[in-house]
């Protein structure tokens, strides 16, 4: 075959490498259109995404008041040292982790940690790497933009709460919202992001969304490092509305004075206003500081801290006001006095019963601390008389007590504003459990135990209060609450743009009709009496008797937590109190439970008084003899001439620690009475022996406390 | 060199390709002004426009046979460039490339932009007063070793994607030369073997470094690719001629991906990206057709060119180009692997506008003598 001269095909060669070249600017062609005109909106996006950053503004959160205007707390300006999160950056924070601890003088393993969180969350935008940064790491920060531009430093308020430990419970605390409540529905809904501060328990978490305001932003333009170019847009924050707290701050003070002065330092007060249910004091103890919280969540110290609140046996983390169940003992016998008469076992003209120095239930025989004869119910509240109200509690029977329960509203939260409130439990949330148990039916001896409050009555604080201090305003059961008002705050921005926020105004607590227990008034005047009589008629507690004109009633209580014998330390009894001021008229209640203190008398009493005196001075000037600032010491002297010789005030640490009242009680339930019941558990006669015996010191007066 | 320009010549003078390269590089100008306001690389590129254009004066009113009997000087000079160039002291290095000479007064330039022009010029003086007949093995080899020589140089740089854009020069004069069919089909094959396989031996034995692997990656696995490493010039590049859309941006620095700084050499290698996000489909395939134009004008001289060398010149100078635009191209639309390649007349820098001015030159001068002899 003749070799052709390919030369000769020039042209064609020529034109093959032309159509090449065309087709290669066609392909390129082709590929434009793909990605310019087709995919065009999602590149457009995807650059959107990568230049524009919203920085939020945080909105300076509300800051709440005492009734009086007393600051309770605030927000200060701090700086945080935060790492941008760049989705198109090719900086890896965690190769430079030494360089930031090193720097700001932080943990490694926190800053890993952190920075591994963005693993899990890609959608924060900023990282809070350190809070409360000093003088010297703004420096260290700004001096290196150029090495480290993802750092920034960040103007945040931060929660400051001036009066620490004082209040914790009732205002909680704030902190970042955490990944589990990210994923619940009710925060979704709200529209939280990562990074976000809320409410943490009290106050700040009930009311958050009032206190924490509206966040603004800075819409900015950033280059590939994170740095801000320019700003598109600033909308500024509304700030939280500030509000106002029932709570009266030296009250306050005088009660968790009276529980850091108690036999065993845990316990918990409570005074309301009964007119209207307005809580002037919540204290409990022990108790914890939220400037931790607040702080101490960025630093190892501050986590140490906090895992030692957690761990603390005492759990000062916990408000024994309103989570705290308890046996009522003899406070209980109020509010079945009342039942007793609405339900007609007893009548006013005729409440005598037999005490009969206790009650025999098949072969047991439950006793009451003296013999009383056949008292009439008023004397049988002054003295406490356990022999009568067996005999009240078997005439009302199983479905009388719960009935009791309904009318006082044991059975449901008393509706406080703040959270995690816990229900009481009482006969009729054991009732199915104990009728199991008995072959189906409610025995007797359970009936007995639970008329004076005891095994299978546990109640909270807060709703024993609120149902004593019934008996002072006709009936009235208002719901405790803490919110006075909030504030007015202004609108933000111009209105009719999208980014208008419209003003919040100012609005009180709502309070609804409060239920009112159907008793006749001269029922309730009977109860009254009684109440009055424990006090100031040589009754169980009148060693915190008034001199004059601020004459209070109440009732005490002493809760037996175990079997008689064993009832030392931890086990011994609860010391309650509950009483209301002036008796007839009254305008503040008080409630105390001293944890395994002893005697209602001894313990609790001295402590309602210490508030009460506080109130006189404050509110009734002139009008009692003794100055708040003795009460205190008083007190202690009671307490130490009180004590019963079998030593009552003995060591609390020397027995095993048992905690039966955070434990279902019927686990704890232990019939006293077992083995011959030669004791008893509450015993109302050594109360009063006790109580009347110590002649009530008189304290000198010094007129430089007077005010 | 410089003869006298005769009226005959300068009604032949061809304007049109003279003005669509300027056009092109004027375009261009605003495109590297709308990468980086900030900095004088605009005003730089106009400074060279101007050098340029009177490079390619000279060159187009010279007789380029007479440049092509001088190829060897040039060859042998641009070989000394490349030696100069890998000397610490004389070369400077950047981004790990020892590719630049500095030169007092004039500055910073790249030999192996302009080891191109010598090349072609050797390789058409070679076949082009080759007698007729299919290639011969032997011939071929010694055009393979014209491009070996500068080639090899330039790979100690190193330079891989300079180097890349030597072979079409070849290619084209080889297969404009009379090499058989069969052996353009068996290179094609070859190449289909050779290129995947060298690439598997290379990332197995070291040779290819791990930052060109990684950009291989990066192509041929997009979605995988890690868009703030090895992925991300691939990516922004991506995102910057997508959100260019049907119009553009006009210039809106606000939001120019160049001035915030998301996609890196927006000036130099990156340069059409910028034309994409700033003028959209619309500027992007009007710069296309220009090109498109452009080439076409170049073949046409070459069809008239009076003597094999000349054709042959503005061929190689065609092809290169054209391979050239597909490379960077190709790369800026995340269908080509990131390598260092220019794009003719638009990138910014000196030594690119004004090879490529100068290879113009060539071609207007190869025209202009088309009815001479």
């Amino acid at each position: 075959m003749k070799v052709q001269d390919f030369s000769q095909n020039l042209p064609f060669r020529i034109s093959t490498i032309q159509i090449v070249a065309f087709v290669a600017l066609a392909v390129l062609g082709i590929r434009l259109y793909h990605l310019q005109i087709n995919k065009g909106e999602i590149y457009k996006e995807k650059a959107e995404n990568q230049r524009i950053r919203m920085i939020p503004i945080p909105a300076p959160r509300g800051a709440i008041f005492d009734r009086n205007g007393n600051l309770l707390v605030d927000s200060r300006p701090t700086y945080n040292v935060t790492l941008t999160h760049e989705p198109g950056e090719t900086i890896n924070p965690l190769d430079r982790v030494d360089d930031y601890a090193k720097g700001l003088g932080v943990d490694r393993e926190f800053l890993v940690e952190r920075i591994n969180l963005l693993k899990k969350r890609p959608d924060y935008e900023t990282l809070v790497l350190k809070e409360n940064a000093t003088l010297q790491d703004i420096t260290w920060v700004e001096t290196r933009t150029l090495e480290y531009p993802e750092l920034r430093i960040e103007l945040q308020p931060q929660r400051f709460y001036p009066h620490g430990e004082s209040l914790a419970h009732v205002l909680g605390y704030v902190g970042e919202i955490s990944p589990a409540q990210l994923e619940k529905p009710e925060y979704k809904a709200r529209g939280f992001r990562p990074g976000d501060i809320i409410g943490k328990g009290g106050l700040e978490q009930y009311y958050d969304q009032f206190l924490r305001g509206t966040p603004g932003y800075r819409k900015v333009i950033v280059d590939s490092r994170g740095r801000v170019q320019s700003e598109i847009e600033r909308v500024p924050p509304q700030a939280g509305q500030d509000m106002v707290a029932t709570i009266d701050l030296d009250l306050q003070r005088a009660a968790e004075e009276q529980l850091a002065n108690s036999a065993t330092k845990r316990g918990a007060i409570i005074a309301i206003d009964p007119r209207n249910g307005e809580v002037l004091v919540m204290a409990s103890a022990p108790s914890f500081d939220p400037n931790i919280f607040v702080r101490g969540s960025s630093t190892p110290e501050g986590r140490r801290q906090i895992a030692a609140y957690w761990q603390d046996e005492e759990r000062p983390l916990y408000n024994r006001a309103i989570q705290g169940r308890y046996h009522p003992g003899s406070t209980w016998k109020i509010p079945e006095s009342v039942a007793g008469l609405v339900e007609g076992k007893i009548t006013v003209q005729n409440s005598n019963l037999a005490c009969g120095g206790g009650i025999t239930i098949g072969n047991k025989f439950t006793r009451c601390m003296g013999n009383h004869g056949s008292p009439p119910l008023r004397y049988a509240i002054t003295k406490s008389c356990d022999g009568y109200f067996y005999r009240l509690g078997l005439k009302l029977g199983i479905d009388g007590l719960i009935r009791m329960v309904e009318m006082f509203h044991y059975d449901e939260r008393t509706g406080i504003d703040l959270p995690n409130e816990k229900v009481s439990r009482t006969p009729k949330y054991y009732r199915e459990m104990v009728e199991k148990r008995s072959r189906g039916r409610w025995p007797d001896i359970e009936t007995v135990f639970a008329s004076i409050g005891q095994v299978t009555v546990d109640v909270t604080p807060i709703s024993m209060i609120r149902a004593v201090a019934s008996i002072g305003v006709h009936g009235e059961l208002h719901v405790p609450h803490f919110l006075k008002e909030f504030r007015a705050i202004g609108a933000v921005g111009d209105e009719g743009s999208p980014n208008y926020v419209p003003e919040k105004k100012a609005f009180s607590y709502d309070e609804q009709d409060a239920p009112v227990v159907k008793m006749t008034a001269e029922q309730n005047k009977l109860v009254l009496e009684g109440m009055y009589g424990v006090v100031n008629e040589g009754g169980t507690a009148t060693n915190v008797a008034f001199d004059k004109d601020f004459l209070i009633a109440g009732k005490t209580g002493t809760a037996q937590v175990t079997e008689l014998g064993k009832d030392s330390g931890r086990l011994k009894d609860h010391s309650w109190f509950v009483g209301f001021g002036p008796a007839y008229s009254p305008e503040v209640s008080v409630i105390a439970i001293i944890e395994n203190a002893g005697f209602g008398s001894t313990h609790a009493a001295p402590a309602v008084k210490g508030v009460f005196e506080e109130y006189v001075r404050k509110y009734r000037k002139g009008v009692t003899d003794e100055p708040a600032a003795d009460a205190a010491d008083a007190k202690a002297d009671e307490a130490v001439e009180t004590a019963p010789a079998d030593d009552v005030e003995g060591p609390p640490a020397a027995k095993p620690v048992v905690r039966p009242t955070l434990k279902p009680a019927v686990e704890s339930r232990k019939p006293a009475t077992q083995g011959g019941g030669e004791k008893n558990e509450s015993s109302p006669a050594a109360e009063k022996e006790k109580a009347v015996i110590p002649p009530k010191p008189k304290v000198e007066r010094s007129p430089s406390n007077r005010r | 060199m410089v003869a006298i320009i005769e009226k005959r010549q300068l009604r032949d003078f061809d304007w049109l390709t003279g003005v669509l390269a300027v056009a092109i590089v004027g375009f261009g100008v605003w495109q590297i002004y709308n990468a980086q306001p900030t900095e004088s690389y605009w005003s730089k590129q106009i400074l060279g426009l101007f050098i340029a254009l009177a490079a390619m004066l000279v060159v187009a009113a010279s007789d380029y046979r007479r440049i092509v009997d001088a190829a060897p000087v040039f060859y042998a000079l641009g070989i000394v460039l490349l030696v100069l160039v890998l000397i610490p002291g004389l070369g400077v290095k950047i981004n790990g490339q020892r590719a630049w000479l500095a030169v007092p007064l004039v500055g910073r330039f790249q030999p192996s932009e302009f080891v191109k022009i010598p090349v072609v010029l050797m390789l058409a003086r070679y076949f082009g007063n080759k007698k007729g007949g299919p290639l011969r093995f032997r011939e071929m080899f010694v055009g393979g070793v014209i491009l070996a020589i500068p080639l090899g140089l330039i790979m100690l740089e190193p330079d891989a994607g300079q180097a890349l854009t030597y072979f079409p020069l070849l290619a084209v004069v080889l297969f404009l030369s009379a090499v058989k069919i069969r052996y353009v089909i068996l290179a094609m094959v070859a190449m289909m073997i050779f290129v995947p396989t060298s690439y598997v031996l290379g990332v197995k034995y070291g040779v290819i470094k791990n930052y060109q692997r990684e950009r291989v990656e990066a192509i041929l696995d997009p979605e995988n690719a890690d868009p703030r490493g090895y992925g991300y010039h691939t990516h922004q590049s991506m995102i910057t001629v997508g959100k260019g859309g049907l119009t553009g941006i006009k210039g809106n620095q606000q939001i120019s991906q160049s001035v915030l700084k998301f996609l890196p050499e927006p000036h130099t290698d990156f340069i059409f990206a910028v034309t994409a996000e700033n003028t959209g489909f619309v500027g992007c395939i009007s710069l296309l057709l220009a090109y498109a134009i452009l080439l076409s004008r170049l073949v046409m001289g070459a069809r008239e060119a009076p003597d094999k060398v000349g054709m042959l010149v503005i061929m190689a100078i065609a092809g290169g180009m054209t391979f050239q635009i597909f490379m960077n191209v190709g790369m800026v639309l995340g269908f080509l692997p990131v390598i260092g390649v220019p794009l003719p007349l638009m990138s910014a820098g000196l030594s690119a506008v004004l090879s490529t001015f100068i290879a113009i030159g060539f071609v207007i001068s190869v025209k202009m003598r088309r009815f001479v002899n």
